[in-house]
């Protein structure tokens, strides 16, 4: 009975402070020390036109990533703004500040601001919508030092227990495109009746990265060697 | 006929000069993939530098089928000077030699011999393309292996998945060859104006590097001719590795190369049968 | 008889320069027809335009009675020629340029038959030998040989004793008289030297500037009758009187200081010069040409001002 009307009370208004929000998130991230997962990637930028890569993304806590393309090549944003959320949620001790709520695609989500305690860290501010009941984040938007802003969107279903997502929707800024003359390998027959994205050099633009995660094969040890290998 | 055609690729590869775009070809070849065996991972850092800039890219970029885009991309250009140095001696030549009234002479009619001239040198060029395919390909997928094939364009880098690139390579060989028959016809074609091999080279050299120069140019007055130049179609092979694939632009280039090879030809044998052999 | 090829009307300008006007003339069967000018005259113009190499401005040509340029390519099938300089295949070998223009020929040739027409040009045995490597003798063999290969009626042979050396000269006039009497060709042969075509030609014609002057048979055209006498001697005013009293008279063709040219027969001579000897005339010299020589050399000369 007073579970029942506790839970209630934490379904209701403000019954968590944003710090438990942030830390109890943390906790649930740490759960998972590394993965291996099926994916299937898809990168939406206007100057790179790649199709959907299928692939092993491997995982190992705090930060080290690689995505394995059985042969082929693997496209990843710059390491510091990785791709996983356990990577862009900062470790260690951190300020944490309520924010308010907010409504995203129906629903009325936590909002909180995250600012790290070291200066060490790239991330200078995460910003966190939650979803209280889950305790998982829906969104978030980080300001990193040399990076600009990363934005994504998580969504979740089997995997959600251990905070890990099924989908993760990257909005990143990318800048100019700029080939060294001589390397373009061109033939543009359409030249002339390609829109004009004149307006649009100079100021970054938006792109996405959508990655599905197929599977998941969790906690199993993986090597550190896995991420060191293969330099190329 | 075919015993015509059979007569001048046996005339055409008895000549040593035939080898020399052979042995240029494997030559060039080779030292674009050392090159790139060597020194590959900084010319991608240098080509791709926009791209590194935001993403890592990681796994077996200088691959097979890169190298033999790059191989490609450099050498296309120059083999339009060794079509012609086999198809722009093809009546010059003999003109030269003074063995083409000895062949005038014999009961074989003068359309028949441009014909025959013509199709030896499109078999000498679909060889030349066939050598280069083996050089190129073959022993860059020897040397570098398999892999996705990025293709760096001046708006855009796409990315190829491996298994999606043979096909393409097997298509853009079928439109260089055709690009090159162009070529070589245009090479018979001056060839029958002059009376020594080195004109024709020349001048079919000239005409490539003049309108390659005005399609690149892009100044708006010469926009409005350059659908027509012939320069402008024969780079479509380029378009089997874009994504997607433009295929209308490519057919439509393949007909306008099309047209101008049995334009080229039906002129040289319209010039020829009125030549008067002085030589 | 039925004329192998004949020419009517040819006309051929390049430019302004006429190179062949209004030339007519035909070749009868089993002849050996000598076509004679100087350097320019129209005589490689002409060839080529019986062969469909030049296309004429006017005129025509009939091989075998019919008209040649809407049948050229039958009709070639009864010709076989060498244009000027018998240029080949210098990196092939004799054999593969013989082989590669028999196949040329829209008749099945035989092996054998190719080793035949070797044997008879005399080059049997260096027929693997790199055609670049041939003197300039072979090479013009080899050519008969290219011309004789698909066993045509007539050959055309176009100065073909032109850069040989006296031997070679020797050697080609005989094959020319031995492919006329023993395979009955039909044979034209052009020249720039008289004593050449008058050596092996049943006919002749002489062209000058594109146009014919002289045709007909070699033997009236050269007849000894008018066989021109230069006799070179001291001046001697008293000869020259009792001469022009004499018998001689009517044989004198040019009388003057030191220098006498008498037309007649050859047979007359040894009679005139123990005349001469018995009036005292100090002979220094006899020199015997032909009248059409001298005919054909100041048309030359003519040319050559």
């Amino acid at each position: 009975m007073i579970a029942l009307l506790w839970g209630s009370v934490a379904a209701g208004a403000q019954s968590l402070s944003a710090e438990e929000l942030f830390y109890g998130m943390r906790d649930k991230l740490e759960q998972v020390h590394d993965y291996v997962a099926e994916v299937k990637m898809k990168i939406n930028i206007s100057f790179m036109r790649v199709p959907v890569l299928h692939g092993k993304l491997y995982f190992k806590s705090p930060d080290k990533m690689k995505l394995e393309r059985n042969g082929g090549i693997s496209i990843l944003p710059k390491k510091s703004i990785s791709l996983t959320l356990n990577n862009l949620v900062p470790g260690g001790e951190a300020t944490v500040i309520d924010a308010g709520r907010q409504i995203i695609n129906g629903k009325s989500l936590r909002v909180i601001k995250v600012i790290p305690d070291s200066d060490q860290t790239d991330i200078v501010l995460t910003k966190i919508w939650v979803d209280e009941q889950r305790l998982l984040a829906i969104r978030t938007e980080t300001t990193t030092r040399d990076n600009g802003t990363v934005t994504m969107d998580l969504k979740f279903g089997k995997y959600a227990a251990l905070a890990l997502p099924d989908e993760v929707i990257f909005y990143v800024d990318v800048k100019e495109f700029k080939v060294p003359k001589g390397v373009a390998m061109d033939y543009d027959p359409q030249a002339e009746t390609r829109p004009v994205e004149a307006s649009a050099t100079g100021k970054p633009r938006k792109g996405t990265i959508k990655i599905s995660y197929l599977s998941y094969e969790i906690n199993k040890g993986l090597d550190d060697r896995i991420f060191t290998s293969e330099k190329n | 006929m075919k015993q015509l055609v059979k007569l001048e690729l046996y005339k055409i590869f008895r000549r040593p000069r035939t080898y020399i775009a052979f042995g240029v070809i494997a030559a060039v070849t080779l030292i674009i993939e050392a090159a790139l065996y060597a020194d590959g991972n900084s010319f991608i850092q240098f080509a791709l530098a926009s791209v590194t800039e935001q993403f890592d890219l990681q796994g077996n970029i200088i691959n097979g089928y890169l190298v033999t885009y790059i191989v490609l991309q450099s050498l296309i250009v120059n083999i339009p000077l060794l079509v012609a140095l086999v198809a722009g001696d093809a009546i010059a030549g003999e003109a030269n030699n003074g063995t083409l009234r000895l062949l005038l002479t014999k009961p074989i009619t003068r359309a028949k011999l441009v014909w025959a001239k013509f199709l030896a040198s499109v078999v000498y060029t679909l060889l030349l393309l066939l050598w280069l395919a083996i050089v190129s390909l073959g022993l860059s997928l020897l040397i570098f292996g398999t892999g996705d094939l990025i293709n760096m364009k001046s708006d855009a880098m796409v990315l190829l998945l491996k298994d999606d690139v043979p096909w393409r390579y097997l298509a853009a060989f079928g439109f260089a060859a055709l690009a090159m028959t162009s070529v070589a016809a245009l090479s018979v074609l001056l060839s029958v104006f002059a009376e020594n091999s080195i004109g024709p080279i020349v001048s079919t050299m000239g005409v490539i590097l003049f309108f390659t120069i005005i399609t690149n140019l892009g100044l708006p007055s010469f926009e409005v001719i350059k659908p027509y130049l012939m320069t402008t179609h024969m780079i479509a092979w380029k378009g089997f590795f874009n994504d997607p694939v433009p295929y209308g632009a490519i057919l439509k280039s393949a007909l306008v190369l099309t047209a101008y090879i049995f334009g080229f030809v039906l002129t040289t044998i319209i010039v020829f049968s009125k030549k008067d052999i002085k030589t | 008889m039925k004329p192998v090829i004949s020419a009517k009307n040819l006309t051929k300008s390049f430019k302004e320069f006429k190179a062949v006007d209004d030339l007519s003339f035909s070749i009868e069967q089993g002849s050996v027809y000598g076509f004679l000018g100087e350097n320019g005259a129209g005589k490689s113009t002409t060839m080529r335009m019986l062969l469909g190499l030049i296309r004429p401005d006017a005129g025509q040509v009939f091989i075998k009675g019919r008209e040649f340029t809407s049948r050229r390519r039958y009709l070639l099938k009864y010709v076989g020629a060498i244009i000027e300089r018998p240029d080949l295949y210098g990196f092939l070998s004799g054999w593969d340029n013989l082989r590669m223009m028999a196949l040329l020929s829209r008749k099945p040739i035989r092996r054998k038959q190719l080793y035949e027409v070797l044997e008879l040009v005399g080059l049997r045995g260096r027929e693997q030998d790199k055609v670049k490597d041939y003197s300039q003798g072979m090479k013009q063999r080899l050519g008969i040989a290219i011309a004789l290969v698909h066993e045509p009626d007539l050959l055309i042979l176009d100065e073909p004793t032109n850069g040989l050396d006296p031997q070679g000269i020797a050697e080609m006039r005989s094959l020319i008289l031995k492919l006329s009497r023993e395979h009955q060709k039909t044979i034209l042969v052009s020249s720039h030297l008289l004593y050449e075509i008058e050596q092996i030609a049943t006919q002749m014609l002489i062209i000058h500037r594109g146009k014919k002057v002289i045709e007909g048979n070699v033997a009236e055209l050269l007849d000894p009758k008018e066989t021109l006498f230069d006799i070179r001697m001291e001046p001697d005013d008293m000869v020259l009187r009792s001469l022009r009293e004499s018998r001689w008279q009517p044989y004198v063709a040019e009388a003057g200081q030191g220098m006498l040219t008498m037309k007649m027969h050859p047979r007359q001579m040894p009679e005139l010069n123990r005349w001469l000897v018995h009036q005292h005339a100090a002979i220094l010299e006899i020199r015997s040409r032909h009248s059409l020589e001298a005919y054909f050399l100041s048309l030359t000369h003519e040319a050559a001002r």
